[in-house]
C-alpha cells in the first residue's frame, strides 16, 4: 500500500520541475497540475477505507513519535485532502484554458504549491510542520494574487502580504510559547501534557495561534484583505483562495482548540464572532455592484456561519460545520469558475453588465444559478443538507439563547438569498445593457476546457444534495478525528 | 535591576516585536512597513532561540568526551529558527518585489495614497 505521504511530496515534486519544463515548453506546464491533482484524488479514495478504520501514523525519519516530525492520516485529514484535490483538479482543468497572459510556468507553479500547503496542513501532526506548510501555502498565494501585475491586484497583494506577514510572526511566537512551556512540538505530546501548566499559561499561548491562523481563516476582526485579494486575483485562483484556503486556515484554529487544547465547551464569545462574521460579510454582499467583492464578502458570511458551527463544539456541530466546508468549497468555486468566463467576455465587473447572460452563455449561467441556490440553502442542493445539519445541531440541546441566535443566522441567509435571487434575476430575465454583443450562441460560451469543471462541480453539487448519504457517513469519523483528543493521542502515541 | 539579568533576552525580543510592529501600524512608507515586518521576525527568532537556551551550556555532540558531564543548548529552537529565518527572507523578498510595481503603477509608496480599493 502507497504512504500517505506521496499525498504532499508527489504534487511537491511536481511542482519543481514545473518550471525545468517551462524551459521546454511552456504548453506542457498546463498538464502538471491536473495530472498532479488527479494522482491526489485517486490515492485519497484508495487510502479512505483504511484510514476510517484506523489512522495511518507516517514516520519520516524512522523514529517513533513523539520524536521527529510525523504526519497524522486520520479520516478528517484524508477526507480533506480529497476535497482539496477535487477541487484544485477541476480549477487547474478550468485553467488550462483560462490562464493565457503573463508566466504561466510560474502560474502552475506556485499553484501547485498553494495546493501542496494546504494538503500538508491538514496531514500534518507536528505544530511546527503545520506552520510551515501554512506559510508554503500563504507566500504563494500572496505572489498568485498579484499574478496579472494590474494596479488592484498589486495592491491587495500587498495589503495581503503585510497581514499575513504578522498573522505568520504570531503564530511562531505562539509556537516559541508551547515549546518553552512542554518542551515538544508533537501535537498529540503537547495535547497529553497541556493539564500540566496553568490554564493562564496555555491561555497566552492558544491567543497568539488563534490570532494568527485567524487571520487566514478571516475571522471578524482580521478579514481585511479577503475583499480585496479574492476579487483582485484571476477567477482560477478567487476560487480556490475562497474554496480551499480559507479552509485551511479555519481547519488549523480547530485542530489547535479541539485537538490541542481540548476544549469541550466554547465560550460564547465564539458564537458571537461568529454570528458577527456572518452578518458582516453578508449586509457588505448585499451592498455591492463588483461580482467579485460580492462573492468575497459572501465567504466571510459562509466563515462566520462555520465558525458559528464550530462553536457549538458538539459532535454534531462540527459534523455541521465540516459539512458546510464541503458544500462552500464546491459552490463558491463553481460560482467563481463560472463568473470567470461572464467577466472575460464582458470586459466588466459590474453585475448590471452580466445582465441578460442566461441567452448569451446558457450553461455558465445555469450553473451559476445552481451554486447561488446551493449557497443560499434552497433544497435540492447540498447548502440545504449543509444548513439543515448546523441548525439542527444549534436547535438541539433547545436553549433559549442559541435558539435567538439561530434566527439571527435565518435572517442572514435571508439577506444572502436577497442579493443572489437579484443576481440570478438579472442573469436571465433582464435585457441585455446597451452596446452588448450581439447574441452569438457558439462562440460566446465558456469553452469546453472550462464547461466541464462547471457542469462536474453543479453535477457534485445536486447529487450530494439528493443523496447526502453518501458524505455524511463519513462525516460523523472526520469529527470525532478532530474532538477525541484522547483517541488522537492513542492513536499516535500508542499510550 | 539585578533581578531581570535572566530576563533580558526575552525583554529585547518583545521589545523588537513591539518596536515592528508600532512602525506597520504607524508609518505610511511601505518600505518602512516591510522594515517593520522584518524587525518582527528579528524579534521572534530571537525569542524562539532564548526559549531554548541555558546559561554556559554547550552545543549537543555527543562523540565529545569533555562535554559529557555539562549542560547542553536545545539544538530543536536553532532549527526552527534556521527554517523561520529562510521563511522571512523570502516573505521579505516577494513584499520589497511588490513594492517595486506598486511604484511602477502609482508612482508612490505611501500607503495613504494608495486607496483603490476599500469596503
Amino acid at each position: 500500500m502507497v504512504s500517505p505521504m506521496l499525498l504532499i511530496a508527489a504534487p511537491l515534486g511536481l511542482a519543481f520541475i514545473t518550471p525545468l519544463l517551462g524551459l521546454l515548453s511552456e504548453r506542457l506546464t498546463r498538464y502538471v497540475p491536473a495530472a498532479a491533482m488527479a494522482f491526489n484524488f485517486t490515492l485519497g479514495l484508495l487510502l479512505l477505507p483504511r484510514v476510517l478504520r484506523e489512522p495511518w501514523i507516517v514516520e519520516t525519519a524512522g523514529l517513533r513519535p513523539p520524536f521527529s516530525i510525523h504526519l497524522v492520516a486520520g479520516p478528517l485529514g484524508v477526507g480533506l485532502s480529497l476535497l482539496i484535490a477535487l477541487v484544485g483538479l477541476l480549477v487547474s482543468i478550468y485553467a488550462i484554458g483560462y490562464v493565457r497572459e503573463g508566466p504561466v510556468a510560474k502560474y502552475h507553479t506556485l499553484y501547485l504549491l498553494l495546493l501542496v500547503g494546504a494538503t500538508g496542513m491538514v496531514l500534518s501532526a507536528d505544530l511546527f510542520n503545520l506552520f510551515v506548510f501554512f506559510e508554503i501555502l500563504c507566500i504563494s498565494s500572496y505572489a498568485l494574487v498579484g499574478y496579472r501585475g494590474d494596479r488592484a491586484g498589486i495592491e491587495s497583494s500587498a495589503k495581503y502580504l503585510v497581514q499575513g506577514a504578522i498573522g505568520s510572526s504570531l503564530i511562531l511566537l505562539g509556537i516559541g510559547f508551547v515549546y518553552g512551556l512542554f518542551g515538544t512540538l508533537s501535537m498529540a505530546d503537547i495535547a497529553r501534557n497541556v493539564d500540566s501548566v496553568t490554564p493562564m499559561k496555555v491561555f497566552i499561548s492558544m491567543a497568539f495561534l488563534i490570532t494568527g491562523f485567524g487571520v487566514e481563516a478571516a475571522v471578524l476582526p482580521l478579514n481585511a484583505w479577503l475583499p480585496d485579494a479574492h476579487s483582485s486575483a484571476p477567477s482560477s485562483i478567487s476560487a480556490i483562495l475562497s474554496g480551499i484556503a480559507i479552509k485551511a486556515g479555519l481547519y488549523a484554529v480547530a485542530r489547535v482548540v479541539f485537538t490541542i487544547y481540548g476544549a469541550d465547551t466554547m465560550p460564547m464569545l465564539v458564537l458571537l464572532v461568529g454570528i458577527l462574521t456572518l452578518l458582516v460579510g453578508e449586509m457588505s454582499a448585499f451592498s455591492q455592484n463588483n461580482i467579485k467583492r460580492l462573492l468575497a464578502y459572501s465567504s466571510i458570511g459562509q466563515i462566520g456561519l462555520i465558525v458559528f458551527a464550530l462553536g457549538l463544539a458538539s459532535a454534531s456541530g462540527v459534523q455541521g460545520a465540516l459539512f458546510l466546508v464541503v458544500s462552500h468549497a464546491l459552490a463558491k468555486a463553481l460560482l467563481f469558475l463560472s463568473v470567470g468566463y461572464m467577466i472575460y467576455r464582458t470586459g466588466s465587473m459590474e453585475i448590471s453588465s452580466l445582465y441578460g447572460m442566461g441567452r448569451r452563455m446558457p450553461v455558465s449561467s445555469l450553473c451559476f444559478t445552481i451554486g447561488a441556490f446551493s449557497l443560499v440553502g434552497l433544497p435540492p442542493f447540498i447548502g440545504f443538507a449543509a444548513k439543515f445539519t448546523v441548525i439542527r445541531a444549534a436547535l438541539a440541546g433547545a436553549a433559549p439563547l442559541l435558539t435567538a441566535l439561530v434566527a439571527i443566522v435565518l435572517l442572514g441567509t435571508v439577506v444572502e438569498g436577497a442579493y443572489f435571487f437579484r443576481i440570478v434575476q438579472g442573469l436571465h430575465f433582464r435585457p441585455p445593457p446597451e452596446g452588448a454583443a450581439p447574441e452569438q450562441t457558439d462562440q460566446y460560451e465558456a469553452p469546453v476546457s472550462a464547461l466541464v469543471p462547471i457542469c462536474l462541480l453543479a453535477a457534485i453539487i445536486v447529487a450530494v444534495g439528493l443523496y447526502p448519504g453518501v458524505l455524511t457517513k463519513y462525516l460523523g469519523p472526520a469529527a470525532m478525528d478532530l474532538l477525541d483528543k484522547a483517541a488522537y493521542i492513542h492513536h499516535v502515541l500508542g499510550v | 535591576m539585578s533581578f531581570l539579568a535572566g530576563y533580558v533576552q526575552y525583554i529585547g525580543s518583545f521589545g523588537l516585536v513591539l518596536i515592528g510592529l508600532y512602525i506597520v501600524l504607524v508609518k505610511t512608507n511601505l518600505i518602512k512597513v516591510i522594515l517593520g515586518i522584518n524587525l518582527i521576525d528579528t524579534g521572534v527568532n530571537l525569542f524562539l532561540v532564548s526559549v531554548g537556551y541555558i546559561r554556559m551550556g554547550t552545543a549537543p555532540i555527543f562523540s565529545q568526551a569533555e562535554a559529557a558531564g555539562r549542560e547542553m543548548v536545545d539544538p530543536v529552537p536553532q532549527a526552527l529558527v534556521l527554517t523561520a529565518i529562510v521563511i522571512g527572507v523570502s516573505v521579505v523578498a516577494l513584499a520589497l518585489s511588490v513594492a517595486i510595481r506598486l511604484y511602477e503603477h502609482y508612482g508612490t509608496l505611501n500607503l495613504c495614497k494608495i486607496r483603490e480599493l476599500k469596503w
